[in-house]
């Protein structure tokens, strides 16, 4: 990787510019970016995906949506919402069950929401996918319609952590549970990318998930893993533990298992759900908290909306030749938006492009440390 | 289409997937013990072989999921596929 060797020392956060990065460039500036929205993915479709894509090419000029499934329905939404003719629609008739289990749903159903709207992108007819339904259906859709960049076994879900410290990039947050120290070695540099284009890291620092910050902690896999990040040319820092990810500052790139991922990904959502209700009940509990609360409420407000998943949208499934953006299967307009805004900013980017080119780089490299 | 054609197309499809020399998958080659290959890209492989060789086959080709379980070596995977053709 050259180009980020050459500006090793230059200060670590300022925006990358594609001269930076050497890779292929994003499309004309100003060009429209097409996003196929799986209309029936996620608990409170279709509605609230129809209001998030209304939300979104409201708010996004530039950016176009094209809402994947039953057109009646959609069209029906529409109406109700005095918005016809405002989104395009293609029609899907089949929807894969949060209770199915994925790649074998969507290999029976072919026009399942989400597989057609992978093949809109497959087509040309799409430049981005985003659902807010089953991960493993978006996962299995992607990978059997768009396939995978070269170097990539298999597929992780990247989310952007808004650490105390500031965001950071965590993958994989639970695309594929079975990791060996290999695919934590992609994830790596798919993260490293992934964190140079969202957040405009130069040299990403990279940390490994484990139990303890000294090295050889943790499970065969960690031990092995570390060794093998160690010998790859990213800025590799060690282990990190699990408090280190909602506190940011150690690394700005954490890799670990899907298993593992998802555990912490749902834990730390669930601790931030459970404090703001208990801050909100205690804010509740006496008059003289309610009147504090009035004066205190913008604060709260201003630390809460920042960990909102409504802010920052959904993960990126990286690996799959194609943006696909997956967001929560609880998903509010304001999310559905949100992941709508940032698959387009991924295209514009060009952020599959620079995954693929720093896999493909370093595939060679890989290949000759891995066991 | 003879089952040394279909052999290609499985070799091809298992490079692809598994990134891996299609000189080195064979009719004895076994997905899960030899290749390494998971469930998800067992079912990839198949999907490939499929797109593949649908414009060659009867409308309505497809390998039935009862049929990939019991499926152990590249050999078995060609038969099946032969069968349908």
């Amino acid at each position: 990787m050259p180009g980020v060797r050459a500006v090793r020392q230059a200060h670590r956060h300022r925006r990358l510019t594609l001269s930076d990065a050497g890779t292929t460039p994003p499309g004309p500036p100003g060009a429209v970016v097409r996003v196929a929205v799986d209309l029936l993915g996620g608990d409170r479709a279709p509605e609230s995906v129809v209001d998030g894509a209304l939300l979104a090419v409201g708010e996004q000029p530039g950016t176009r949506v094209i809402l994947v499934g039953p057109v009646e329905v959609a069209q029906r939404l529409l109406a109700a919402r005095g918005a016809t003719g405002r989104l395009e629609v293609v029609a899907a008739t089949q929807v894969v069950g949060m209770d199915e289990e994925p790649a074998r749903a969507v290999r029976t159903k072919r026009d399942a929401t989400v597989r057609v709207a992978a093949r809109l992108v497959r087509d040309g007819a799409a430049d981005a996918l985003v659902s807010v339904g089953s991960t493993g259906a978006a996962l299995a859709a992607a990978l059997f319609t768009l396939g995978r960049l070269r170097g990539a076994g298999r597929p992780a879900l990247a989310v952007v952590i808004q650490a105390k410290a500031g965001p950071l990039v965590f993958l994989d947050a639970g695309a594929s549970v079975d990791a060996t120290p290999d695919l934590l070695a992609q994830y790596a540099l798919a993260g490293v990318a992934l964190a140079q284009v969202r957040l405009g890291i130069v040299r990403p620092r990279v940390g490994l998930l484990t139990i303890g910050e000294e090295s050889g902690k943790g499970d065969l896999l960690r031990r092995q893993a570390a060794v093998l990040l160690a010998a790859l040319p990213v800025d590799f820092v060690g282990s990190v533990e699990g408090r280190d990810v909602p506190h940011g500052g150690v690394a700005d790139v954490v890799v670990t298992d899907g298993f593992t991922g998802n555990v912490l990904a749902k834990g730390l959502e669930g601790a931030v759900s459970m404090v703001t209700e208990a801050l909100l009940a205690a804010f509740d509990a006496t008059p003289a908290r309610r009147a504090a609360a009035l004066v205190l409420q913008p604060a709260v407000a201003e630390v809460t909306g920042h960990l909102s998943p409504d802010a920052f949208g959904g993960g990126f499934l990286l690996g799959v030749r194609g943006v696909c953006v997956v967001g929560h299967g609880d998903a509010s307009p304001r999310a559905v938006a949100s992941c709508i805004g940032v698959a387009a900013e991924a295209v514009r980017d060009a952020l599959v492009p620079r995954i693929g080119e720093a896999l493909a780089q370093l595939l060679d490299e890989r290949a000759t440390v891995a066991p | 289409m003879t089952a040394a054609q279909v052999l290609a197309i499985v070799q091809q499809a298992c490079a692809t997937v598994l990134e891996i020399d299609p000189q080195t998958v064979t009719l004895q080659t076994r997905f899960v013990e030899d290749l390494r290959a998971d469930s998800l890209a067992l079912v990839e492989i198949v999907e490939i072989v499929e797109e593949a060789l649908a414009p060659l086959a009867p409308a309505g080709f497809h390998i039935d999921d009862e049929d990939l379980d019991g499926l152990t070596t590249v050999g078995e995977a060609v038969d099946l596929a032969v069968a349908q053709l």
